[in-house]
């Protein structure tokens, strides 16, 4: 469970038997989970242990979804994705996570739709002091620009309507260490500006890092939850859970 | 070489009512994925709608805008009431093809029923007739390229530089993830149906104009350069879709001019073939891909 400062804390995120999958097979099932407002929550675990699969639940894009989810206090099981964003929850998915065709402006614009058409322009600018990389790149077509720049475009149009609940569905998948690096820092810092952060993350080693609280799946549940730094201390855990040789400096 | 000159004036002017159908049909495939054929059946309706209001003392040119906004309403129906729902049961492409196929038979037919099956005509449009470049177009016909470019513009200028057209782009580019930034992806497709519905209908009166005389097949048979010229500038992709309708236009025409005017359909016939055989993408490919308006 989370840390004392965190059970004080309104949770921003709370899920009780949560059970889901596509068609009638479920790929999730069992899984509890609790998530306050600057915390990093990571979950790792092996391949197909179906933890896209639970962010995607989270949300309702999965054939079925069963149990309670709870954010911000309100139930959100089965709504609608675009009331999500509405209620402070921002997603970045694990592929396609960025309007390709779209040039990088208008993909943080897109980020803003709720907002008005004054308020988007001042947010870009509040999203581009944190990703200032992205400002001569405003007008380049997403498609054209590197893995990295990418992933930051895709962070900075979630940031834009300065969500309270982030959903991070594997943020440095196919990114060198080094911009992952960077990504898994923005991540921390994200938290530290008080938002609940759900990370899901293949670099396990890397993602406890940075994270509060570590969920370990497998097999489509929780098997273990603890302090990310007792998971990333524990050397059985490392070898059994995290394929600590495999991701070795990951 | 006059003769020439002049199949070019004629195919400019035949590309812009091909373009105006084209990127209409092209921007809600986009959109939408589907491949609706009641799209031409629409057309028709359009035609018929213009010319019961020229019946009711309109002109062609005040009855086009008011047929636009209707036939752009009849889409968003459809949309609502056949395509939508299928989309929502995993009604796959073909499925979905076959659908369009029958629901444009049964608006054809209802058009029969109302109006018969005699050709029709909007009579001669008085005009001058005007000399560009060389080449003799009618004062119609100019109206019809300047109401064309003036469309085009009108939709560069909508997806480009307003919220709804990039949520539009947004929403054909990824609708998952444009509703995870908290846009209405149903009602951003109604506002597209509708744009490309409207176009349609203004289609339908061009087409209805520039034609002497037509019947229920009318939109039918215009589909085929339509989605010629759709499928030559890479299908979902307005911009390919002007550029495609410029060059079936006149490769048609000037076919017709040299040879026969019965070669004008063939050619775009050819141009559809030869395109998905050479350039499934569209003439433009990858390079063009990078600027594209809608994935």
């Amino acid at each position: 469970m989370p840390t004392s400062s965190a059970e004080a804390a309104a949770p921003a995120l709370r899920v009780r038997g949560l059970r889901a999958g596509y068609g009638d097979a479920p790929v999730v099932s069992g899984v509890d989970l609790d998530l306050a407002c600057g915390q990093v929550a990571a979950v790792v675990g092996p391949n197909g242990a179906g933890k896209s699969t639970l962010v995607k639940a989270l949300l309702g894009i999965v054939g079925f979804v069963e149990g309670e989810v709870v954010i911000d206090g309100r139930v959100t099981t089965g709504m609608p994705l675009e009331r999500l964003a509405r209620l402070g929850v921002g997603y970045v998915p694990q592929v396609e996570d960025v309007f390709e065709s779209l040039r990088v402006r208008e993909n943080l614009d897109m980020g803003g739709y709720l907002l008005p058409r004054r308020e988007r322009a001042r947010r870009v600018e509040r999203v581009l002091e944190t990703f200032p990389a992205l400002r001569p790149r405003l007008d380049r077509y997403v498609e054209t620009l590197s893995g990295g720049e990418r992933k930051m475009t895709a962070l900075a149009r979630v940031l834009m309507l300065e969500p309270r609940l982030l959903l991070l569905d594997e943020p440095t998948a196919s990114l060198s260490l080094s911009v992952s690096r960077v990504v898994l820092d923005q991540v921390r810092r994200l938290a530290d500006l008080g938002k609940a952060v759900l990370l899901v993350e293949q670099r396990a080693a890397a993602a406890l890092a940075v994270a509060d609280w570590a969920y370990v799946m497998v097999r489509g549940g929780i098997a273990m939850s603890a302090p990310a730094r007792r998971v990333l201390d524990d050397p059985a855990m490392r070898e059994v859970f995290l394929g600590a040789r495999a991701s070795a400096g990951g | 070489m006059h003769l020439l000159v002049d199949a070019v004036g004629f195919g400019i002017a035949a590309g812009a009512v091909i373009a105006i159908g084209a990127v209409g049909f092209s921007l809600q495939f986009g959109m939408s994925n589907v491949l609706n054929i009641t799209y031409g059946a629409l057309m028709t309706l359009a035609a018929y709608l213009g010319l019961f209001l020229l019946g009711r003392g309109l002109s062609a040119w005040a009855a086009m805008p008011l047929c636009a906004a209707l036939v752009g309403l009849a889409s968003v129906g459809f949309r609502r009431l056949v395509v939508a729902p299928l989309r929502r049961r995993g009604t796959g492409a073909l499925g979905m093809v076959i659908v369009t196929v029958s629901a444009g038979i049964i608006v054809e037919y209802a058009i029969v029923a109302v109006a018969g099956t005699a050709a029709q005509s909007y009579g001669r449009q008085s005009g001058a007739t005007l000399h560009l470049l060389g080449m003799t177009l009618t004062a119609g016909q100019v109206a019809i390229i300047l109401i064309a470019a003036g469309l085009m513009l009108g939709l560069h200028l909508l997806l480009t530089r307003t919220t709804l057209g990039r949520a539009m782009r947004a929403t054909a580019a990824n609708p998952t993830l444009a509703r995870s930034c908290g846009i209405a992806t149903e009602r951003v497709g109604d506002a597209a149906w509708l744009l490309s519905g409207g176009l349609c209908g203004a289609a339908g009166v061009a087409l209805a104009l520039t034609t002497v005389s037509f019947d229920f097949t009318l939109g039918s048979v215009f589909l085929i350069p339509m989605i010629a010229a759709a499928v030559l500038g890479g299908i979902g992709q307005p911009y390919g879709a002007m550029l495609g309708a410029l060059v079936v236009g006149i490769a048609s025409e000037v076919a017709g001019a040299l040879w026969d005017p019965a070669y004008k359909d063939v050619v775009a016939f050819l141009i559809l073939i030869v395109m998905l055989l050479v350039r499934p993408r569209g003439l433009f490919g990858a390079a063009w891909s990078a600027r594209r308006l809608l994935a």
